[in-house]
């Protein structure tokens, strides 16, 4: 009893910023600074879209993949105010709708690109010798890919599709965070409360669950929000090809291919669908700017 | 000397951990290849084949084989150069990418060489100028280069510079009129070199006004990153002792940005350019299909959407070939350059 | 931190400035009545296209530069099947062509200067032309006749369309003989797309060596053009046979054709309107409109041999209840597939033989866009709101195909049966369609063509004779009333035209009827020729073939 009381009191003491400070601390940095503020607000008025985009969407039907032969390719008009498509839907229902993959799909990646990649770089990091080099080794081949390249091979492998093209940037983004991880753990493996923890013969399994992990949390919540504008950009660039998501249903990248066709006549089809993606973008880069300018989670490294 | 034994130690090290992670390449890109969920056989006689053709098809790509035994045929002909041969085209993957390489390497150059140029030009001056409009100006553009998708910015410039201002050529690598009135002699494959050490100066000009849109719009992202990377660490370096010591002797400014400053600053900028190189080489997928540029990522895009699976594993394996070297050539040159960098 | 602001300010200027560089010269606004004038103003300013007048170029060789989609997947004339034929039909030649149905003749002799039948269809006879070199050097024989047409029967990519040949007799150095084992429309077969090229002895003796001979680049036809170089995927040069037969004296025909491999049609486009091209091949159909008005340039709209069929799944139900196959016939919108599918440039099919091919026929019917009918069909056949789900794929890289096909999935859904929608390459299309019939898609759309021009031994039999494999029957469709009559129909094909044509013409009434598939639209093909480019005769029987010879500039 008094030993355990005595763990906790080490651990108090020896405690890292805990990940709610952290969150507090992110929310004053970004009130801060305007350019922070700005870019949140893009990302909100974004999410907002996403949220009620069958609300905000003058046509949803159309938006979501509906044809209407009776109107197709009219040009920019007060009901249509940047036109129609060749299979007539209404071009600003389709970005609006198309909202919704952009922001989530990337989302999902990233996130799933943590849960596989953290644990691992947990477990490398804290128990290091064999099972690091292994795991190490691995993360290094993917890493020998240039990214895309990767994502494109395995998208194509697995079949297109908006899931698959997922799936593909998942494979090739985890080792990323296995990485980062792994140098935070490291680094936590040498604290006392870690030392201290494993003295007393707490098992592996619950130090990593308890002590490393959460500890690991806010770098790679940084690091993700850094992440997530080259998510959305890779995303972007496999719909063009044509890898990513399949008509009917709307993407921005698809967008900018289809209206290529007709880039010197309705350069509107292709123009606004990549500036949704650009604003996007640029919100998530502007606002991991100032988080790694304030936190940095390569410090690690 | 014991220096350069650490070195050499060192060097040799990261050579044998390359020969291992290519290896682990070779079955990666075999393992993506047997996914793809298509009878290769049937790819590559293409419609309206008959079932028996497939059936000798099957046998001739050895494609009847448990798969290890496959792996291994793949990895001798490999290492024999044998790459295999493209479904589509029924030419040997590894000569199509080599008639292809020159374009896009020469596209990938002068995009670096940009790239390079301006990002460390505009992130010494940025940095020289700290908190003044020309930083400002600096660190907006950079925060675009890296958010604008590249096919889409190509697009925008195919618009303004074509369409509306017609004063660059639209797309291709030269004009199509330039092999009969003054046709470039191929000797290294990059026109840009083949028409100077021929002194084809109208060829030059041409292919220089064809580079300028995809060249542009391929630096874009290396430029802001290197821009950025520069103008961090001159700000980091000139707040250092040596530095202020230097400022005190009273040496000259410009002797202590260009020379002292900019020397040290080159290290990690070094690392930047070895990392955006990736990113520029699948970024020029993008800017080979708005420019229709005849180079490996036309190559690369039409073998995935084909389904042509030796092309793929080619093609996958070539750009990591390549993308390892560069990070070991990147690591070496380091060494050199930055006594500081650990050896261990 | 006050920085920060200016930088928002320059970068909201980057991005309108970015957004603006589309936007400096548009007109959305035009009334209708002048939008075609002002478009035609605004593309002369646009578009840097050299003055329609201008030769291309003034001296040196006569070049024709043309932009094409069509890839080479093989040199070897024997096995090509594919598209090539672009470049196949300048550098070889058949014994006869099929001409345009517009002709008045229906066969121009080539190789063959005559030929004739015996009455009972079974000896065809062709009388060669004299005198008639291959590029090699060699000269024309029945031998050399003789060997391509065997080898193109013995491993050819269209070997089949020479099955009925029993034999071939060399009759002398300049005649031939065909012995059928049953009548076949042979001057058909012989003026075949694919597998009927007349090849240099000596370079299929090379290739029966090494199967690979031809790939490096070598033809050896007897055609107007010689293949000069070729990089793969980028360009082809074709360079005149300065001893062709058919001579280059009375006009100025080209002396060479460059052809820029392009796959993107839009780029395509790119390249004719900036003057790097004086013809594009496939320019997209979205975008012809506006050269339909346009100065200095030919608009063509021409019938042609494709035609986009659906199959129904017959072995899955409920479509393997004709009643539920018509009643979805009926929900086809086929005029807004015409429009936005074919943007406009088709016809509405009847059957799947296309309109101008034999055995089309105008007493076939058609189904008309009717949604209460087709509910009324559906309530009969116990679907009275529908209530299924059926799974439609069609090719990823066909254009008209993906514009199509969310047409059908919205006009479904109006008769409350869903589509899920899936675009795969063509190849792995047809492999899931031919795995497992019983598990594969519910409805497959495909672009047709027959490999020569007799639709009845091929559309018809193809794709709706029963079979114990599938090959294109991708209805996986059994029935014998249609299989014996379309093969009396083929076998009296020669013999007996009349019966024949009658024969067919139930056949195909019986097929939509019991609608194992439907028939969208034939396609109509459109092109734009500039026009100081003489002489282009279009020929909807060689579809992937345009045949540089007969042009020329003064």
């Amino acid at each position: 009893m008094a030993i355990k009381e005595s763990i906790s009191n080490i651990q108090s003491l020896d405690t890292p910023p805990q990940s709610r400070r952290t969150l507090v601390h992110i929310a004053q940095v970004i009130l801060r600074d305007p350019l922070a503020l700005l870019s949140t607000i893009i990302i909100i008025v974004f999410f907002f879209v996403a949220v009620f985009a069958y609300q905000l969407a003058p046509f949803p039907e159309q938006g979501a993949g509906k044809s209407n032969p009776a109107t197709a390719m009219l040009d920019p008009s007060p009901e249509h105010p940047i036109g129609t498509d060749r299979l007539g839907r209404d071009m600003l229902s389709r970005i609006i709708i198309a909202s919704r993959p952009a922001l989530v799909v990337p989302i999902v990646v990233v996130f799933l690109a943590v849960i596989i990649g953290a644990p691992l770089g947990a477990i490398a990091g804290y128990k290091g010798g064999w099972l690091d080099e292994v795991i190490m080794r691995i993360t290094d081949l993917f890493l020998a890919f240039p990214f895309l390249l990767l994502a494109m091979s395995i998208a194509t492998a697995l079949g297109r599709g908006l899931d698959k093209a997922a799936i593909a940037l998942i494979v090739s983004w985890w080792p990323w965070y296995t990485r980062l991880t792994r140098s935070i753990a490291a680094s936590l493996s040498q604290r006392y409360f870690v030392m201290a923890a494993r003295s007393i013969g707490v098992r592996d399994s619950v130090i990593i669950l308890r002590h490393i992990l959460p500890n690991c949390i806010s770098p790679i919540l940084v690091q993700a929000t850094i992440d997530l504008g080259l998510v959305i950009l890779a995303m972007g660039g496999l719909a063009f090809l044509g890898l990513g998501t399949q008509p009917p249903a709307p993407d921005w990248g698809l967008m900018v291919s289809d209206g290529r066709t007709f880039i010197f006549k309705q350069w509107w089809l292709s123009t606004y669908p990549g500036l949704a993606i650009f604003i996007v973008v640029l919100a998530f880069n502007l606002l991991g700017d100032t988080l790694r300018d304030v936190f940095d989670p390569r410090q690690y490294r | 000397m014991l220096m350069n034994l650490q070195k050499a130690e060192y060097i040799l090290r990261r050579l044998l951990t390359s020969v291992f992670v290519l290896l682990g390449l070779t079955v990666i890109t075999f393992f993506i290849a047997r996914v793809v969920p298509s009878n290769a056989a049937a790819l590559y006689i293409g419609p309206k084949a008959r079932p028996e053709d497939i059936e000798r098809v099957t046998k001739l790509l050895g494609l009847d084989k448990p798969l290890p035994v496959q792996y291994l045929v793949y990895m001798r002909d490999v290492l024999k150069g044998d790459w295999g041969t493209s479904i589509s085209s029924k030419r040997p993957v590894l000569q199509e990418i080599a008639s292809r390489f020159p374009a896009t390497f020469e596209l990938l150059c002068t995009a670096m060489i940009i790239a390079v140029a301006t990002g460390i030009v505009v992130g010494v001056i940025s940095a020289q100028w700290q908190g003044k409009w020309l930083d400002i100006l600096v660190r907006a553009a950079s925060i675009v280069g890296v958010s604008v998708p590249a096919f889409w910015l190509g697009l925008l410039l195919q618009i303004l510079f074509f369409r509306n201002l017609n004063i660059l050529p639209l797309s291709g690598r030269v004009d199509s009129d330039l092999r009969f009135t003054h046709p470039i002699m191929v000797t290294t494959g990059i026109y840009l070199i083949d028409a100077i050490i021929h002194q084809n100066w109208v060829a030059l000009k041409d292919v220089c006004l064809h580079m300028i849109l995809p060249a542009l719009t391929l630096a874009a992202y290396p430029a802001s990153l290197i821009a950025r990377m520069t103008r961090a660490t001159m700000l980091e370096v000139q707040s250092q002792d040596y530095i202020r010591t230097a400022r005190a002797y009273g040496l000259k400014e410009s002797f202590i940005v260009y020379i002292l400053a900019l020397k040290n600053a080159i290290s990690p900028t070094l690392t930047v350019i070895g990392l955006t190189l990736a990113y520029a080489l699948t970024g020029s997928f993008f800017v080979e299909i708005v420019f229709n540029w005849p180079g490996l990522g036309m190559f690369t895009v039409r073998s995935l959407l084909n389904l042509d699976y030796p092309a793929i594993m080619g093609i996958t394996l070539f750009g990591a070939i390549g993308y390892v070297l560069i990070n070991l050539l990147v690591d070496i040159v380091q060494t050199w350059i930055d006594p500081r960098i650990s050896l261990s | 931190m006050n920085n920060r602001w200016s930088i928002i300010c320059i970068m909201m200027i980057f991005a309108l400035i970015l957004s603006a560089c589309g936007g400096v010269k548009t007109t959305p606004q035009v009334s209708q009545e002048t939008v075609s004038v002002e478009q035609s103003i605004e593309e002369e300013a646009a578009n840097p296209t050299p003055a329609p007048a201008d030769t291309p170029i003034p001296e040196g060789p006569r070049v024709l530069k043309v932009a094409a989609t069509a890839n080479i997947t093989t040199w070897d004339p024997v096995k090509s099947f594919s598209t090539e034929a672009l470049y196949m039909g300048n550098f070889y030649e058949g014994l006869i062509r099929i001409n345009p149905p517009s002709a008045s003749e229906r066969f121009t002799p080539l190789l063959a200067e005559k030929w004739d039948v015996s009455e009972d269809g079974l000896v065809w006879t062709f009388y060669l032309r004299e005198g008639v070199k291959f590029h090699d050097g060699e000269l024309l024989t029945a031998e050399a006749v003789k060997k391509s047409i065997e080898a193109a029967k013995d491993h050819g990519g269209a070997s089949f369309i020479w099955l009925p040949l029993g034999s071939i007799d060399v009759v002398d150095d300049l005649t031939v003989k065909f012995n059928l084992t049953y009548a076949a429309p042979l001057d058909l077969i012989a003026a075949s797309l694919y597998g009927a090229w007349i090849v240099s002895p000596k370079a299929l003796d090379a290739a029966a060596q090494d199967d690979q001979y031809f790939e490096a680049g070598i033809e050896a036809g007897t055609g107007p053009y010689m293949l000069e170089s070729y990089e793969p995927d980028k360009e082809v040069l074709m360079t005149r046979f300065d001893d062709y037969w058919g001579g280059w004296d009375d006009v100025k025909h080209f002396d060479k054709v460059l052809i820029t491999i392009t796959p993107e049609a839009v780029q395509q486009q790119q390249m004719l309107e900036s003057g790097e091209v004086d013809l594009a091949l496939s320019i997209p159909l979205e975008n012809m409109e506006q050269f339909k008005n346009k100065p200095g340039v030919t608009f063509y709209e021409e019938p042609s041999l494709y035609n986009y069929v659906g199959f129904f799944n017959t072995l899955r139900k409920p479509l393997d209840d004709p009643k539920v196959r018509k009643a979805l016939s009926y929900a086809i919108p086929y005029n807004d597939i015409i429009k936005i599918g074919g943007q406009g440039y088709g016809i509405q099919s009847r059957g799947p033989v296309p309109a101008g091919v034999w055995p089309y026929s105008e007493e076939v019917p058609q189904y008309t866009y009717d949604l209460t009918k087709a509910k009324e069909l559906l309530a009969e056949a116990g679907y009275p709101d529908g209530g299924f789900e059926l799974t439609l794929t069609y090719a990823a890289e066909n254009q008209a195909e993906e514009r199509l096909a969310p047409l059908i999935k919205d006009s479904f859904a109006e008769i409350g049966v869903t589509v899920n929608i899936e675009a795969i390459q063509f190849n792995q299309q047809w492999e899931k369609a031919k795995a497992d019939p019983a598990n594969a898609q519910d409805i497959f759309l495909l672009l047709y063509w027959p490999t020569y021009s007799d639709a009845g031994t091929d559309n018809l039999y193809s794709m709706f004779h029963s079979s114990e494999v599938p090959f294109f029957n991708l209805s996986y469709w059994k029935d014998e009333e249609f299989d014996k009559k379309i093969d009396e129909a083929a076998a009296l094909t020669v013999t007996d035209p009349k019966k024949s044509q009658q024969l067919y013409t139930e056949a195909m009434t019986r097929l939509v009827d019991q609608a194992p598939g439907f028939f969208l639209y034939d396609v109509t093909a459109v092109f734009t020729f500039p026009d100081y480019i003489k002489g282009y005769q279009y020929n909807m029987n060689y579809p992937f073939t345009t045949f540089f010879y007969p042009m020329y500039t003064e």
